[in-house]
């Protein structure tokens, strides 16, 4: 597009504005040489225009993931269409210094990218421009953001009695899992432990509780569903995987009380494509549960016949 | 502040806008054929005025039960501003990651990939191919990812719900034969839509 304001004269203040204005930009042709190379640029990355100039931009920077950025500038030159990046896909394209390198938190530059359509005199597209965007107090805003949110989602889902799930944020849970495992084929299993014919004090419970919670993989979630019993999701396990789990727990406890060890009933069910809901995932591992007096290892897996 | 006007829509009007976006969206969908390599269908667009309500209405029916992606990108030209919102039903992503020839596993970076790549093609050649007909240049800001798997209501829930009734295009897209289901909405604020409808009167003489 031309633009009637713009003399041939005012040529060398436009110069002046590309060289100064506080954000990056650079031109490249269909090869990915670089044709222009403001002040930006040059300030940032310590290389000049000079030695810029014609270089390729991979060659230059090797650290450019070739493969993603041919992806989004490959439109450009074809469809003659604007493509963006953000931060959220990778914090930067080009590796620079945080502008405030004293008083700033992140050790690098956050970068946003516009990449425009550079229409020649033949209105065919010969290069493009990458305009680079410093966007690091946004990001950083938004990541400290985030973070507050997960902290705050954690704290309300944590039972302060037991330091374990509450039993809300567990039946959610449960529900998600269950929902996830009639679309993959990832097995996924309850672990009941009851407990409830033992006379336990409360303070030795806890201590089991935190003994339990140490036990857990970053995916596992227990939660106490009712007095006298535990409770453990275990995603993407078998029932053989529970098993071990489960005796490997009833055996830390039980040298804290060791009448865990010996009465503790456990029962175990595995997600069926047959549960409707997760009542029907916690009745089976309830009656497991309960089927497990009558064992010799108090210990009863769930089969759909059972 | 004064409040501005209600805004209004003839029936002329509304079929110069359909016609706009008709064209403005052939070229869209031909890009997105050429990038994704696949049959796009041709939508007709939906063009109406909408109260917030209709918007939250106009969303979920779009989007019934599954979770939604959405990208949000602002556009503003000659004192045209408006926004275009890109629903992606999450169950689009395991054929378009394969149509963008996104290898390996889905992660949530890999959508957010193709939510980029998809939503950057669809929007920018809409409001460049409507911009062009009109003769008005948008600027286009960066886009923004609302929050990805998240519920209608949080996306509505974001927005600062000042305005009473506005312009609002709705383009669905589907794709033969893959399961890639779409909704690019066009939205206007409603000063917006008198300088809108300015023009148009203006190609319709």
């Amino acid at each position: 597009m031309t633009n009637p304001n713009i003399d041939l004269g005012d040529i060398h203040w436009l110069m002046d504005i590309l060289q100064n204005i506080d954000v990056g930009l650079v031109v490249l042709d269909k090869e990915y040489n670089i044709q222009l190379w403001n002040g930006f640029m040059d300030s940032h990355s310590g290389i000049s225009p000079q030695n810029a100039k014609g270089e390729n931009l991979f060659t230059l920077f090797p650290d450019i993931p070739e493969a993603w950025f041919r992806k989004k500038a490959e439109p450009v030159f074809q469809l003659k269409t604007r493509t963006f990046t953000i931060w959220e896909q990778r914090p930067y394209l080009f590796h620079f210094k945080n502008y405030r390198p004293i008083t700033g938190r992140a050790t690098f530059m956050y970068q946003n990218t516009a990449i425009i359509p550079l229409e020649s005199i033949d209105r065919q597209i010969h290069h493009i421009c990458v305009i680079i965007y410093d966007v690091t107090d946004a990001a950083l805003g938004k990541e400290e953001a985030h973070k507050l949110g997960v902290e705050i989602n954690k704290l309300t889902r944590v039972d302060p009695e037991t330091g374990l799930m509450t039993t809300d944020a567990w039946h959610e849970e449960i529900s998600r899992e269950l929902a996830r495992v009639h679309r993959s084929e990832m097995p996924s299993c309850i672990a009941l432990l009851d407990h409830s014919q033992l006379a336990i004090d409360a303070d030795a419970l806890k201590k089991a509780y935190a003994l339990l919670a140490r036990s857990l993989r970053q995916t596992d979630l227990a939660c106490v569903p009712q007095s006298g019993q535990v409770a453990v999701l275990l995603p993407a396990s078998d029932e053989g995987d529970v098993r071990f789990f489960a005796e490997r727990i009833r055996k830390t406890i039980g040298r804290q009380i060791p009448e865990f060890r010996n009465h503790t009933r456990i029962g175990i069910a595995r997600a069926l494509d047959t549960f409707n809901n997760a009542n029907e995932w916690l009745q089976a591992v309830d009656a497991a549960c309960t089927a497990a007096a009558n064992t010799d290892d108090h210990l009863q897996i769930h089969t759909p016949d059972s | 502040m004064t409040t501005p006007p209600i805004v209004t829509l003839s029936d002329d009007q509304r079929d110069c806008y359909q016609e706009l976006t008709n064209v403005a969206m052939g070229q869209a969908a031909d890009r997105l054929a050429r990038l994704l390599d696949s049959y796009v269908v041709l939508p007709i667009p939906k063009v109406n005025l909408i109260e917030i309500s209709d918007l939250r209405m106009a969303i979920e029916g779009a989007q019934e039960e599954d979770a939604v992606s959405a990208v949000c990108q602002g556009f503003i030209g000659s004192g045209i501003a408006g926004e275009a919102l890109m629903l992606f039903n999450d169950t689009s992503f395991t054929d378009l990651a394969r149509l963008t020839n996104y290898p390996g596993e889905l992660t949530h970076q890999a959508q957010l990939e193709i939510l980029m790549d998809v939503s950057s093609l669809l929007i920018g050649a809409c409001i460049q191919g409507i911009g062009e007909q009109l003769e008005i240049h948008f600027n286009q800001g960066h886009p923004v990812v609302l929050g990805q798997h998240c519920n209608v209501n949080d996306i509505l829930n974001v927005s600062n719900q000042k305005w009473r009734r506005t312009l609002a295009i709705e383009i669905h897209y589907t794709m033969e034969a893959v399961n890639v289901d779409c909704d690019l909405l066009l939205l206007f604020t409603e000063d917006s839509v008198l300088r809108l409808n300015h023009v148009i009167d203006f190609l319709l003489d």
